[in-house]
C-alpha cells in the first residue's frame, strides 16, 4: 500500500514537473540592438499565404542584410495548441500572429510586449489606424497596446443586384431601416416552378456570430453587460434578435437553420438561393473567386440600422494582429519587421480580398473598379474609422459557439429559435444561464 | 497445453520478443496515459502551471446535465455502429471472397469509403441528405413523398444519421478483417457439408458461422474500441449539433482540450470515456471465455 | 478448388454492384470536382462533368498542386515515414503478438491487458502528455515522434495477430516440437507462413492509419520541407475559405497510394489461403 502510494506521489511529481511553466526571463539581456546576424522567429496561421509570405521575407532580407526571418505557418485550427505551448514554455517566436478572441487572456497572462513606447517614439499611430489599436486595448480590458493590426474584418450586408433587378426593386443603401428590408427580403423570396419548395429566399442567417451581431450593434445593442463579464443583452439587442426571428418564423422571409443544411454557409448567397446575407467582408474574397465577373452581379452595403441605432453609428469589426513575444531578445529588428509586415512594407495584393489594412494609404486602395463589388468597397474603408464593436471575452469560444462547436453556445440557442423549437425570448432566457454559468469560470 | 507451452521455450525467451513492445508501451503509450489522468485532476489551461483541484474537474462533470446527454449519445452511437459495422463487414466479406476475373476492382471499391477524406464523405452525405435541396429530398419529392424526415436537423434523428455514415465508411474496414478470418475456413468443410445435402444457409449459419467465432469476437473487441472514435465525422457534418444532440464523449473532449483549451477538464471526460470503453471490452472478453472455444 | 466458389451467380453480381456504386459516389464526386476550376466547385444543382474536362487546362488543379505546391515531395515524405511504421509495425507486432499466444510467463496477462488498454485510448486525450514528452526528448521537427511510438507499440496489431495465431492449428505446432525447432524457428517458420493473410491485412491498416494521422504532424513538424500529405493538404485551408480545386485534386493524390497498397495486399489475404494446403 505504501509502495502504491509513492508511486503515485511520484508520478504526480513528475508530471508537474513536465507541465511546469518555462522560466519567465530567459536570461537578464538588456534589449539593446545587437551586432551580430539576428535570425527572428515569424508565426502566422494562415497557409493559404505562405507565397506571399515568402515574398515578403525575401524583400525583407534583402533590404536588411543582417536579419534572417524564419517563418513557421499553422493551419488556423492548430494554430492556438501550438503557439499556446510556446507560450507556457516562455519560448514565444519573436513576432506572431493574435487573433482579437485571446487579446484579454494573453495580455492578462502577460505574454504580448507592451508595444506603448516604440508606438510614441516612432508615431506609428500616425501611419496606422489609431482607432484599430484603440479596439486592441478595449479588447484586451487593458491601458496599453500590446498588438499592431494589420488588418481589420468587418460586417456587410451582401445582396443580389440581378434578383433585386428582377423584382424591380431598388438596390439596398446606408438609409435603409428594418422595414425596408423586411419588405425587400419578403418580395424576394420566389418559388420559382411553384413545386412548393422555395428556390430563392430573401434572405439566410443563422446563430453564427457575425450573422447576429451585426444586426444588434447597428441598433445600438449590447449582448454584454459594461464590464464584459457577464451576458446580459439589453432591451436594443432584445429588439434586433426578435427582427431577425420574425423573419423567420412570421415572414418566412428566411429559411429556418435547419432546412439548409445541405448546403455550407458560405454557398447560400453566392448560389443564388438568398438575395440578401449578412456576414463577415472576408467572403468578398470567395465570392470574387466563385463568382468572378461572368457570375451573378453583387454589391455590398451597410447592415441596416435599427431604430435605436442610427445615431451611433456602430460596427460589428475587429482587427487581426502582430504582437512580440515579451521576452524577445531583438526588440528592435522584432519592432521594424512587425511594422513591415503589418503594412509598411508590403502592398495590396498581400491581403486576402475583403480585409482592411490597418495602414492608412493601404486601406485607401481597397478599392479595385474592375472586381466585384466596385466601389462599394469604400464602405470598408469608411467602417474601419468608425467606432467598433464585439462581444469577446475570455472563453468567447465557448460560450458563443465557434468554429468546431457552431452547433452550441448562443449559436445554438439562436438557431433553436429559427427552427421553431421555441420563442427567441425563450432562447435568449435560456441561453442567459448557460452563458453566464460559463462566464463565471473566467471571471471568478 | 499448458505443460506443452512451458517445456519449449526458454524462460526469457518471451521477454526478448516482447522487449521492443514494452519500451513502446510503458514510454509511449502508459507514460502519456498516466500523466494525462494526473491531469484530469488539475485546472490546466495550456499557459500558466497545472495546480491541483481534486475531484472538482469530475464533480462538474457529473452535475452538468449535457455530460449525461453526451454520455447517453455515446451508447447509442456506439450500439448502432458496432452492430451496423459488423453486420455490414461480414456481408460483405462473404460477397467479395470469391476468385473471380475483376473482383479486384469491386474489393477496392468497396474498400474507397475507409480510405476517403472525412471532409469529402461529409460534404457528399450532407448534400444527399440535406431537406428540400439535397438529392434524396429531389427523389422523394418526384415519388410524392412530401415528409421526408430532417436527417441532421432533427435532435432525434441526427445522432443515427451520423452513425449510419460512419457505419457506410467502415464497412470495409470490417470487410478486410473478416476477409482474413473467413481464409481460416477450410474449403473442404464447406464441401463436405455440400455433399451431405446442406444448403446454402445452413452451410453458412452451421459451418462458417461457427468457425468464424474467434474472427468475430475480435471484430467486435475492436468495432466497440473504433465506435468511440467519430470525432472527424462528427466535425465534417454536424459539429455536435443541434445543440449537443450529436455530440459524443470523443467529441468532447476535443471541444473541452482543443476549443477551450480547458485541459483538466477535458482529461476528466477522456477518463470517464476511457472506463465506459474498458468496461465494454473487458465484458466482451468475459463473454469470450465462455462462449468461444471452437477448436478446443 | 472448389467449383462453387468460382460461380459469380447474378444475386451476389448484383449486390456486389450495388455496394460498389453507394460506396464509391464521394470518391467520385471527389475526383470530378478536382478536375474542375474553383467557380464550378458547389455550384447548385451540383455538377458532376467537370468544366476543365477534355478542355485546355484539365489537369492545372493537379499541376499546381504538384508543381506550385510540391506535393509529390510530401508523398515521398509520407511514404518514408509510413514504410518505416508500418514494417515496423509488422515486425514488432507479430513477434511479441506470438509471445503473447504460444508463450507462458508471468504476468502475461496483465501486459496484455495494458497493451489493449492503451488501443482504447483516443488520441485526443493523450496528445498533449505525449507532445510534452516529445519536447523533453528533443524530437520535435523530426520524424521520430511519428515512427518510434507506432514501430513498437503497435497494440492492435500485436492483439490482431495473437488472435490469428491461437487460431493455428495446433498439430503444427506439435509437429515443430518433434522436430525439435528452436522458438524462433517456430515463430519464423511454422506461424508466420501460417498467417499471411492477417499480416496482409495488418500492413494495410498500419499503412493507412499512419497515412492518414494528422494531429501528430500537425503538432511535431513545422519545417515545410518535413510536411507529409495529411500536412500538405493544409496548405490548401485559409483562415476563412480553402481552395476546394486544389484541395480536392491534392486529396486525389493522397488517396492513390492507399488504393495501391490496399489492390496489392489484398492479394495476399485471399488467394494465399486459396492455394495453400492444410488449413483448419
Amino acid at each position: 500500500m505504501k509502495k502504491r502510494m509513492a508511486l503515485v506521489l511520484a508520478a504526480l511529481m513528475a508530471a508537474g514537473m513536465v507541465f511546469a511553466q518555462g522560466s519567465k526571463e530567459s536570461g537578464a539581456s538588456t534589449p539593446a540592438k545587437s551586432t551580430g546576424p539576428v535570425t527572428l522567429e515569424w508565426w502566422t496561421w494562415d497557409p493559404t499565404m505562405k507565397d506571399q509570405n515568402v515574398q515578403v521575407i525575401a524583400q525583407y532580407e534583402k533590404d536588411h542584410p543582417n536579419v534572417k526571418i524564419n517563418n513557421t505557418i499553422i493551419d488556423t485550427k492548430e494554430y492556438w495548441t501550438k503557439i499556446r505551448i510556446q507560450a507556457q514554455q516562455r519560448k514565444l517566436p519573436d513576432v506572431f500572429t493574435m487573433s482579437s478572441g485571446y487579446l484579454e487572456e494573453w495580455a492578462q497572462n502577460g505574454l504580448m510586449y507592451n508595444l506603448d513606447s516604440l508606438i510614441e517614439r516612432d508615431k506609428t499611430d500616425e501611419v496606422f489606424y489609431k482607432s484599430m489599436m484603440d479596439s486592441t486595448k478595449s479588447i484586451a480590458k487593458a491601458d496599453h497596446v500590446y498588438a499592431l493590426p494589420f488588418a481589420l474584418v468587418t460586417t456587410v450586408l451582401y445582396y443580389n443586384k440581378d434578383a433585386f433587378d428582377a423584382a424591380g426593386l431598388a438596390y439596398p443603401n446606408e438609409d435603409w431601416d428594418w422595414n425596408d428590408f423586411r419588405d425587400a427580403a419578403k418580395k424576394l423570396t420566389i418559388d420559382k416552378n411553384g413545386d412548393g419548395v422555395i428556390d430563392q429566399w430573401g434572405f439566410w442567417v443563422y446563430g453564427r456570430y457575425a450573422q447576429i451581431e451585426s444586426w444588434v450593434y447597428a441598433n445600438g445593442g449590447n449582448l454584454l453587460n459594461a464590464a464584459k463579464d457577464q451576458f446580459a443583452p439589453d432591451q436594443a439587442a432584445l429588439d434586433a434578435l426578435n427582427f431577425l426571428y420574425s423573419l423567420v418564423a412570421t415572414d418566412k422571409s428566411a429559411p429556418p437553420q435547419k432546412e439548409m443544411s445541405a448546403f455550407r454557409n458560405e454557398d447560400i448567397f453566392t448560389q443564388g438561393k438568398a438575395a440578401m446575407w449578412v456576414d463577415g467582408s472576408w467572403y468578398v474574397d470567395n465570392m470574387r473567386k466563385k463568382l468572378g465577373n461572368d457570375g451573378f452581379k453583387w454589391g455590398i452595403t451597410r447592415v441596416p440600422f435599427g431604430p435605436s441605432g442610427k445615431a451611433a453609428r456602430v460596427t460589428y469589426g475587429w482587427p487581426d494582429s502582430y504582437c512580440m513575444a515579451p521576452n524577445t531578445q531583438h526588440v528592435e529588428e522584432a519592432w521594424d519587421f512587425m511594422k513591415y509586415v503589418a503594412g509598411e512594407g508590403i502592398d495590396i495584393s498581400q491581403y486576402m480580398a475583403g480585409k482592411i489594412p490597418s495602414n492608412i494609404a493601404l486601406s485607401k486602395q481597397i478599392v479595385d473598379p474592375n472586381l466585384q463589388p466596385g466601389t462599394d468597397m469604400e464602405l470598408l474603408s469608411t467602417e474601419a474609422g468608425e467606432p467598433l464593436k464585439t462581444s469577446y471575452t475570455k472563453g468567447w469560444n465557448e460560450w458563443r459557439g465557434y468554429r468546431s462547436n457552431e452547433a452550441m453556445g448562443l449559436n445554438g440557442y439562436i438557431d433553436s429559435a429559427m427552427n421553431g423549437e421555441r420563442t427567441m425570448d425563450e432562447a435568449v432566457k435560456a441561453a442567459t444561464g448557460d452563458i453566464n454559468a460559463v462566464l463565471k469560470r473566467y471571471y471568478k | 497445453m499448458a505443460s506443452k507451452s512451458l517445456a519449449w521455450h526458454k524462460p526469457w525467451t518471451p521477454w526478448l520478443f516482447l522487449l521492443p513492445t514494452l519500451v513502446g508501451l510503458f514510454v509511449f503509450r502508459l507514460y502519456p496515459i498516466i500523466t494525462a489522468c494526473v491531469l484530469s485532476f488539475t485546472d490546466w489551461d495550456l499557459l500558466g502551471d497545472p495546480h491541483f483541484i481534486g475531484l472538482e474537474n469530475y464533480f462538474e462533470a457529473f452535475h452538468d446535465p449535457d455530460t449525461w446527454l453526451v454520455i447517453g449519445n455515446t451508447f447509442k452511437f456506439s450500439f448502432f455502429y458496432v452492430i451496423g459495422g459488423m453486420l455490414f463487414g461480414l456481408i460483405l466479406a462473404c460477397l467479395i471472397n470469391v476468385k473471380i476475373r475483376g473482383i479486384n476492382f469491386f474489393r477496392a471499391a468497396i474498400y474507397m469509403p475507409v480510405v476517403t477524406s472525412s471532409v469529402a464523405v461529409g460534404i457528399v452525405w450532407l448534400w444527399l441528405l440535406g431537406p428540400n435541396y439535397g438529392l434524396l429530398a429531389i427523389i422523394c419529392r418526384h415519388l410524392g413523398i412530401r415528409n421526408m424526415p430532417n436527417w441532421l436537423g432533427d435532435r432525434h434523428i441526427v445522432l443515427y444519421t451520423v452513425a449510419f455514415v460512419q457505419v457506410w465508411k467502415m464497412s470495409g474496414y470490417y470487410m478486410i478483417l473478416f476477409l482474413a478470418g473467413l481464409q481460416n475456413i477450410s474449403h473442404e468443410l464447406l464441401e463436405a457439408a455440400t455433399i451431405d445435402g446442406a444448403t446454402r444457409p445452413q452451410r453458412f449459419f452451421h459451418v462458417t458461422l461457427p468457425l468464424l467465432a474467434p474472427t468475430t469476437f475480435f471484430v467486435l473487441t475492436v468495432a466497440i474500441i473504433d465506435s468511440f472514435k467519430n470525432f472527424e465525422l462528427i466535425l465534417a457534418m454536424t459539429k455536435g449539433g443541434p445543440m449537443n444532440a450529436s455530440n459524443t464523449l470523443v467529441y468532447d473532449v476535443y471541444l473541452n482540450g482543443f476549443l477551450y483549451y480547458r485541459v483538466g477538464f477535458a482529461e476528466a471526460i477522456a477518463f470517464i470515456l476511457l472506463v465506459i470503453v474498458a468496461f465494454f471490452t473487458i465484458a466482451n472478453f468475459f463473454i469470450k471465455k465462455k462462449w468461444a472455444h471452437p477448436w478446443d | 478448388m472448389s467449383q462453387k466458389l468460382n460461380r459469380f451467380p447474378w444475386v451476389r453480381l448484383l449486390l456486389v454492384v450495388l455496394f460498389t456504386v453507394i460506396a464509391v459516389f464521394p470518391f467520385v464526386w471527389m475526383l470530378s470536382n478536382s478536375f474542375m476550376s474553383e467557380k464550378s466547385i458547389f455550384s447548385d444543382p451540383p455538377k458532376f462533368i467537370p468544366d476543365l474536362l477534355f478542355r485546355r487546362g484539365m489537369f492545372d488543379n493537379y499541376r499546381q498542386v504538384i508543381g506550385i505546391y510540391n506535393f509529390g515531395h510530401y508523398i515521398l515524405n509520407s511514404v518514408l515515414v509510413v514504410v518505416f511504421a508500418a514494417v515496423g509495425q509488422l515486425l514488432v507486432c507479430s513477434i511479441s503478438g506470438f509471445a503473447f499466444a504460444k508463450m507462458r510467463f508471468r504476468g502475461r496477462n496483465l501486459l496484455f491487458s495494458l497493451l489493449v488498454l492503451t488501443f482504447m485510448v483516443p488520441v485526443q486525450v493523450v496528445i498533449i502528455p505525449e507532445y510534452y514528452l516529445m519536447m523533453r526528448l528533443n524530437w520535435l521537427d523530426t520524424y521520430l515522434p511519428l515512427i518510434v511510438p507506432s514501430f513498437l507499440a503497435g497494440a492492435f496489431g500485436t492483439f490482431m495477430l495473437k488472435e490469428f495465431y491461437e487460431q493455428v492449428p495446433e498439430a503444427l505446432f506439435d509437429a515443430g516440437i518433434i522436430d525439435g525447432v528452436n522458438s524462433l524457428q517456430m515463430y519464423a517458420t511454422i506461424y508466420v507462413p501460417q498467417s499471411i493473410a492477417p499480416i496482409a491485412t495488418l500492413f494495410i491498416i498500419a499503412f493507412m492509419n499512419n497515412w492518414n494521422d494528422l494531429l501528430r504532424p500537425m503538432l511535431y513538424i513545422s519545417k515545410t520541407e518535413l510536411y507529409t500529405v495529411t500536412l500538405g493538404l493544409t496548405m490548401f485551408q485559409g483562415q476563412y475559405t480553402s481552395q476546394w480545386n486544389l484541395l480536392l485534386a491534392a486529396s486525389v493524390l493522397a488517396v492513390l497510394p492507399l488504393i495501391v497498397v490496399f489492390i496489392f495486399c489484398q492479394r495476399y489475404i485471399i488467394e494465399n489461403s486459396m492455394s495453400s494446403g492444410i488449413k483448419g
